[in-house]
């Protein structure tokens, strides 16, 4: 059993812990484990900021993957997510415990909250990461992001101000399992809460459930412009049917209308982990291959040899898309 | 209702040159465009104002040329426009950009009742400067936002968060950032946009003007720096094969067998 | 800023003053005669609390002594009914001493204590607050593991669940 002494009680490294939707929304516990990384080359702890309204169980599965330390404000007026409260209270926090660093899911509410927290405490921060590091020379954190149209990785610092503040989408680390015999340190500040009633909910209901679940399939298929038509794009679904597979697309091919906007594959779009991704007609942009980078296995269908999605494939088919799915789907309509 | 508008002049093509010493990108000579959802900003300031009344101010911290984007934005309606420029904001990351704006909100005549943004750039795609605008100025803000609906004393607004979808209101004044479905950016008659170029006024304010120290604007205010930018590293040294379709689609049958994906079970 | 401090299990913890604590000592459970109340830890495997006291009426009379859950001196007639998730102990007079009821969640468990229990010398130690129970944090001994020192009462169960 791991017990924490009362000395460390609240390390340096921050997780804003966002429970919602939790089954699906595993971002707080992804970044927990990139905490934990960070954290034990900073020779601290990691802390994972807790605020809602019974918000208790959420202390434990933190704690569970990987937490040091929960800091918890449990009011009712926090039920709901709202920017200006949030950010209000936890720059008492910062004030407070002064962290080094301080991590959100790249989620909706984090991209509210975090530039308003930022602000407020007039540090630097940086959206959308896709990797973070501890530069060795400095301890400073080096986040690392698409820039420019996604045709760079920028790595950005925040040299003279803290605490440095980074987003990164979800799906980009990867969790620690639960373990049920860890036992950390949970902090209860009194905070004094003036809630923030300009903004006021009205009602509330569940977007409708989406079919996909590209984030957990074992075996996604993305279609990009080369597919060339709606027609030829639906041969994928009839391939994913076959193999078992998710289908998602890169922009180009939603903003042609080939396939809903929720199988977007990408920075903006999701973030898949498959065994086995096989994309079909993308040249390879940055803003798409920054949701596959966790793909297992990569096999690449392009016309263009020069396509830059052959840089990342471990297979390289340089072809038509259109007629190799044809073809394939002829062998595996023969086998099955 | 008094609104202002923030807009930024972004790049048509998303190929850019870089200034490697500061790490920031060159806009001079590229073909620039106001940052599409500003568009569906100032279009729905522009509805709003034709229905209740008021003035619409535009403004945008960008280098001198920026005044072209904010002629267009009088030729979308707007009724006065602000070009923020100096050479010391220039390298500005999103907390010296915030700054910047918001002096120049709270210098107008009028504090604005409402003030719009475009929830996120093409360029950078941070989506920090609107929160940070409401921040420093004190406002309520409410992100991405899809439908505007005034009330008497406010507006309600609808929005999806993380999956769901929320009705709010919000008492004014306030900062709202929206999203692409609020409305599609009526094309321009070329009466207006003629008009604009030729009466269009573009006021001009420096660090002075805004009572700001250079320290505190520009590369010089910014929190953050780029350090290094780099090609992304290649993934893994793959196999590339060449041929005809029939033998292409022969390698991917190999390669799926070998994976596994073409066992029985797997056809489930 | 005042700061509230304990410690939290990732797999079962109590709630006691609106805070979560895996497991909590109040007076001395290896005194042959006194006020106790024990809150032992839980490991993981197991799935139900363990709770064990020595508690009293508003005059010092001794009501009732609880093992691991269990009744055993009952000088008051208390009687012991199960609920769903846990159990009281009921005193003669119909006044429930002490409620025990674990939630499952997630991957957890949390034990929510209520009740109203004296002393010998008739001080109210502790109280229903909502769906919790409000004791005075000075005498609450948080566990980090199960309780091994000296108890008065009979020996810790191996599994209780």
């Amino acid at each position: 059993m791991r017990r924490v002494q009362s000395s460390d009680a609240c390390g340096r490294v921050w997780v804003f812990g966002d429970y919602r939707n939790y089954f699906k929304n595993r971002v707080t516990l992804q970044l927990i484990a990139r905490a934990k990384d960070l954290a034990g080359k900073l020779d601290t702890g990691v802390t994972v900021l807790l605020l809602g309204e019974r918000v208790h169980q959420w202390a434990m599965e933190y704690v569970a993957h990987g937490a040091d330390t929960v800091v918890v404000v449990d009011l009712p007026a926090l039920k709901d997510y709202r920017a200006e409260t949030y950010s209000g209270i936890m720059s008492q926090l910062v004030e407070l415990y002064r962290p080094e660093i301080i991590l959100g899911g790249a989620t909706r509410f984090g991209r509210e909250l975090f530039p308003r927290l930022a602000k407020r405490l007039d540090t630097g921060l940086s959206s959308d990461c896709v990797d973070l590091e501890i530069d060795p020379s400095d301890r400073g954190l080096v986040q690392i992001t698409p820039a420019f149209g996604g045709e760079l990785l920028a790595e950005i610092v925040c040299p003279n101000r803290r605490p440095q503040m980074a987003t990164v989408h979800p799906g980009t680390f990867k969790e620690l399992p639960h373990d049920a015999s860890a036992v950390g340190c949970i902090l209860y500040p009194e905070l004094e809460i003036i809630p923030d009633e300009r903004v006021e909910k009205i009602r509330s209901r569940p977007e409708r459930d989406r079919e996909t679940r590209l984030e957990d399939a074992p075996l996604v298929i993305v279609g990009g412009r080369g597919m060339g038509s709606k027609d030829q794009f639906e041969t994928l679904f009839e391939l994913a049917d076959l193999l078992g597979a998710e289908v998602g697309a890169t922009l180009p091919a939603i903003q042609a209308g080939w396939a809903a906007p929720d199988r977007l594959i990408g920075q903006t779009g999701r973030i898949v982990k498959p065994k086995l991704l096989i994309s079909i007609g993308t040249s390879g942009a940055l803003q798409y291959t920054a949701g596959i980078r966790g793909a297992e296995t990569i096999i690449a269908i392009n016309r263009d040899p020069k396509a830059s999605i052959f840089r990342m494939a471990d297979l390289g088919i340089v072809g038509d898309g259109r007629t190799i799915v044809g073809l394939l789907l002829e062998e595996l309509r023969k086998r099955f | 209702m008094n609104i202002v508008v923030c807009i930024k002049q972004v790049p048509e093509s998303p190929k850019l040159k870089m200034d490697r010493d500061r790490m920031t990108v060159i806009r001079e000579g590229a073909d620039s465009v106001i940052n599409p959802l500003d568009c569906v900003a100032l279009v729905a300031g522009v509805e709003l104002r034709n229905q209740l009344g008021g003035e619409i101010t535009v403004l945008s911290m960008g280098p001198p040329q920026t005044a072209g984007a904010l002629r267009e934005a009088l030729a979308y309606g707007a009724d006065r426009a602000i070009l923020l420029s100096d050479p010391v904001f220039a390298g500005a990351d999103t907390l010296a950009t915030s700054h910047v704006l918001a002096a120049a909100i709270s210098r107008l005549d009028v504090f604005p009742d409402l003030v719009l943004c475009g929830t996120h750039t093409i360029d950078s795609d941070t989506a920090h400067v609107g929160p940070q605008v409401a921040e420093e100025l004190d406002l309520p803000q409410v992100c991405a936002v899809n439908e505007i609906f005034p009330e008497e004393d406010g507006l309600v607004v609808k929005r999806v968060e993380d999956g769901v979808l929320e009705t709010l209101r919000v008492r004014l004044p306030a900062l709202l950032t929206v999203s692409k479905e609020l409305c599609a950016p009526g094309s321009l008659s070329l009466g207006g946009l003629s008009r604009a170029f030729s009466f269009g006024e573009v006021t001009c304010w420096d660090h002075r003007d805004l009572g700001l120290e250079p320290g505190e604007v520009g590369f010089e205010g910014s929190a953050t720096w780029v350090v290094k930018l780099s090609s992304p590293p290649p993934r893994s040294k793959g196999e590339i094969v060449q041929g005809t379709s029939a033998v292409l689609c022969e390698t991917l049958i190999r390669k799926l067998e070998s994976l596994g994906i073409l066992d029985e079970e797997s056809a489930e | 800023m005042k700061v509230k401090q304990s410690l939290v299990s990732a797999h079962h913890n109590y709630l006691v003053n609106n805070r979560v604590i895996p497991g909590f000592v109040m007076g001395d459970p290896g005194s042959k005669g006194d006020f106790y109340f024990l809150a032992d830890f839980v490991l993981p495997g197991e799935t139900t609390p363990r709770c064990s006291g020595r508690l009293f009426d508003e005059q010092g009379e001794l009501l009732v002594e609880i093992n691991w859950n269990r009744l055993g001196e009952n000088p008051g007639n208390c009687v012991y009914r199960p609920v769903r998730g846990g159990f009281q102990v009921v005193s003669g007079a119909g006044e429930v001493l002490v409620a025990v009821r674990t939630q499952q969640f997630t991957n957890g468990y949390l034990t929510r204590l209520q009740g109203r229990a004296y002393d010998r010398s008739g001080s109210l130690r502790m109280e229903t607050d909502g769906d919790n129970v409000r004791v005075d944090e000075d005498e609450l001994a948080p566990l980090a593991g199960p309780y091994l020192e000296p108890f008065s009462g009979a020996a810790r169960p191996a599994d209780a669940s």
